[in-house]
């Protein structure tokens, strides 16, 4: 299916973006993570990566252009010449600040529809920190209908480092509400619209309706937020106001009852990775155990051991250091590694203490190895040898998870993963090929 | 099996241990002829006689001491405290010294006395006839606190008081006294300590003394209307308190209500809700709540004094909120 590109939020109150230059040309064959094009905002230029693969196709906004966030530029498609790519100079620029009716044409229903997203004013999930790419939205500020006036908190945001107000950025009626108190939201997300006309029903979408199509500041190719079916809308805002103010973290305590965090004690879960989930503050017993279904669901976790000599790989990383200048060793653990899952390419994030190093593995020569910042790898290695740590099995995560320990000068392997992830032969396959390649090297090379 | 009211479950069980056991003497302000202003001992005189049967001057120090005395030297006297609001008349007699003659005598002396009395606002009568004060006696080591919930209890629990070798202060609340329940014609008893689960519930528990029980058993039945699963205990004595039954059910069901008419403020309520808090933290996904009697002197207005007892609208209520997982208090 081929993937938006948008032009993504990068700041407090942007509601647009200057295209400085592109870097890929219609028609070019583009990998996830290849930097697409540069924008510039008032506070900086940056380069926005490509969200997934394909051939750039599409493009409809031309250097210089100044573009509305959340507007489609391009399109990566599957197949190269799929679709016509006419030239970046035949684009014709918009002017700037140009209203986005082509997103409310795209939408499956009429805009007039009871319960469609009102034209107005897009107030999205600004990038308050540094790498973050969601905020939890904590209380709404305003009654759902109420003028605001520009510099009005308009809704209280709470990221990993604090909780802060936001402003509404736009005068006008608060028309829409399109997320609920406790929502982890991705930046550049429309979670409201205000109207230049007061509103007589102003719309709030329940936290039950399905989850708004994300537009990710770092991963601008999500598709256009589209309008939820009308019975997914609270009939009315009256119903739902006044809410009992939540009061998510308090001095930096995420509030639980006690059985909630015996349950997550018990099950290892930090609390906050389950308020991250998107379960609203105070969690109680049946949110710890949801997480936990919802986590396990599909099954129990993997758990194989392996144990090889060191003294082999040891030996194979000061030769290949010396011999062939490949002095990383988390490099050549990163290319077995890759190997062993039996992939053309990989991305294997090699963790050793606080430090995460990322790896692209493009084939089967190690000196193709190369450190990458894309954030989601295809397997973990988390190396405790240094912390003198034998075997350790700290819970499947999202990726498999091979964990190398030490023993009496052997190397012991751990491979966790949950049961989607992999199959039981799949398991089976990558630890031994790991295992082997640590055992025979020259296996690797042959 | 035949049903009768809470006050002929009293007379019964009294008459019926007058006559297994020739120590046992009622005395008290209007309890032979009258047969006290609420009927419960009508007819015990005619069969037992002035001698077993005494009418007391208007001196409640006095007949408290009385009692005492006739306790440590043999007797098993059943000492009639005409209103729970006298109690504090007879403090002295049955705090310093019915309390604590046992303990003090090395365990030479024992004081098998029963003290019954009444509680329970919503009668009309005034601050000072209205008040539920069984938390002051509870409070004091070396007196039992039994509080009967329907006639059946009464009966059992009045047996049990009366063989029991120390003092045993009976709460019977004042406007059930015409409230019928079915009552085996055979003997029973039932021991203090003992609870009770009436009915069984997985989402809340609610515990409920005394009146109470009632409220609580109302609500039950509103909330199971919406889906809410409410356990209803009656702990029927408070001393000795049967902790592991309403441990037990808060472990279950993670929350819980305790409902007593006694003042909020340093009650039952609290004591109750601090030992599930204690020993059952961890399995308490909402604050344990309290709902006792308003912390102000029963009014005599009607319409005042009906706000300040709990009632199973303000229980059925206050559950919501916990099963609802809503904020309680966390400001």
């Amino acid at each position: 299916m081929p993937l938006d590109v948008i032009m993504p939020a990068l700041g407090m109150a942007q509601d647009s973006g200057v295209i400085v230059a592109w870097h890929k040309r219609p028609g070019d064959e583009v990998a996830e993570g290849d930097v697409l094009f540069e924008v510039e905002t008032d506070k900086a230029t940056m380069e926005v990566e490509a969200a997934g693969a394909g051939f750039l196709a599409d493009v409809t906004a031309a250097e210089g252009q100044d573009v509305p966030v959340g507007e489609v530029i391009a399109r990566i498609a599957d197949v190269a010449g799929a679709v016509p790519a006419p030239s970046v100079e035949d684009v014709e620029p918009a002017p700037p600040g140009a209203p986005e009716e082509p997103q409310i044409q795209e939408t499956p229903e009429e805009p007039d529809a009871p319960g469609a997203v009102p034209d107005g004013h897009r107030v999205i999930m600004p990038v308050l920190g540094m790498a973050q790419d969601s905020g939890l939205l904590v209380v709404w500020l305003v009654e759902p209908g109420a003028k605001v006036a520009a510099d009005d908190p308009l809704f209280e945001v709470e990221t990993d480092k604090s909780t802060m107000e936001v402003p509404a950025g736009a005068d006008g009626y608060l028309a829409a509400l399109l997320a609920e108190p406790g929502d982890e939201v991705p930046t550049g997300e429309t979670i409201a619209i205000l109207t230049e006309a007061p509103v007589a029903e102003p719309m709030r979408r329940g936290a039950a309706a399905a989850p708004v199509p994300a537009v990710h500041a770092d991963a601008p190719a999500a598709p256009e937020p589209a309008p939820e079916p009308a019975a997914a809308i609270a009939k009315s805002a009256d119903a739902e106001f006044p809410r009992p103010r939540a009061a998510p973290v308090v001095d930096g305590r995420i509030l639980a009852s006690p059985k909630a965090r015996r349950l997550a004690l018990e099950a290892g879960i930090d609390l906050a990775v389950i308020a991250r989930s998107g379960t609203r503050p105070p969690i109680h017993a049946a949110d710890v155990e949801g997480f936990l279904t919802r986590r396990g669901s599909g099954g129990a976790t993997r758990v194989l051991t392996a144990e090889v000599s060191s003294d082999t790989f040891d030996a194979f990383a000061a030769w290949a250091a010396t011999e062939a200048g490949l002095t990383d060793p988390a490099a050549l653990l990163a290319g077995f590694a890759a190997a062993a899952l039996g992939r053309e390419t990989a991305i294997v994030a090699v963790e050793r203490g606080p430090t995460i190093a990322s790896y692209a593995v493009t084939g089967r020569a190690l000196s193709e190895v190369t450190r990458t910042d894309a954030a989601v790898p295809d397997l973990i290695l988390r190396d405790v040898r240094d912390l003198g740590l034998a075997q350790v099995a700290l819970g499947a995560a999202a990726h498999p998870v091979i964990s190398l320990g030490t023993s009496g000068g052997r190397i012991v392997l751990t491979l966790e993963c949950a049961d989607p992830a992999m199959t039981a032969p799949d398991c089976l396959h990558l630890l031994s090929e790991l295992a082997g390649r640590l055992r025979e090297p020259l296996r690797h090379l042959l | 099996m035949r049903e009768i009211t809470l006050s002929a479950a009293v007379n019964e069980a009294l008459a019926e241990e007058m006559r297994r056991d020739d120590r046992v003497f009622i005395l008290g302000e209007d309890v032979a002829e009258a047969g006290t202003p609420f009927k419960v001992l009508s007819g015990l005189v005619e069969e037992f006689g002035t001698a077993r049967v005494i009418d007391t001057p208007i001196a409640e120090p006095g007949f408290m001491g009385v009692a005492v005395g006739a306790a440590m030297t043999g007797m098993r006297p059943v000492v009639d405290v005409m209103f729970g609001d006298f109690l504090f008349l007879i403090m002295d007699q049955l705090c310093n010294q019915a309390a604590k003659t046992h303990y003090m005598s090395g365990g030479k002396l024992n004081v098998p006395l029963v003290v019954r009395t009444n509680l329970g606002a919503t009668r009309r009568s005034a601050a000072q006839h209205s008040q539920s004060l069984h938390a002051l006696v509870a409070h004091i080591p070396g007196l039992k606190v039994a509080m009967p919930s329907s006639a059946y209890e009464a009966k059992g629990l009045m047996k049990s008081a009366i063989r029991d070798d120390n003092p045993v202060v009976i709460f019977e609340d004042k406007l059930m006294y015409q409230d019928k329940a079915p009552v085996p014609e055979e003997e029973y008893l039932i021991p203090l300590g003992e609870a009770q689960v009436l009915r069984e519930g997985s989402d809340v528990t609610l515990i409920g003394t005394s009146s109470m029980v009632q409220v609580c058993q109302q609500a039950a039945e509103v909330l199971a209307a919406e889906g809410i699963s409410a356990e209803v205990i009656d702990p029927r004595s408070i001393v000795p308190l049967d902790e592991a039954t309403l441990l037990a059910s808060a472990r279950k069901t993670s929350r819980a209500i305790v409902v007593d008419e006694g003042h909020q403020s340093f009650g039952v309520t609290a004591e109750i809700a601090s030992r599930l808090n204690e020993k059952a933290f961890y399995h308490l996904d909402a604050p344990v709540l309290r709902l006792g009697a308003m912390d102000v002197p029963v009014p005599f207005s009607p319409a005042l004094e009906d706000l300040t007892v709990p009632t199973p609208d303000l229980v059925a209520e206050k559950a919501r909120l916990l099963c609802a997982g809503e904020l309680i208090h966390a400001a």
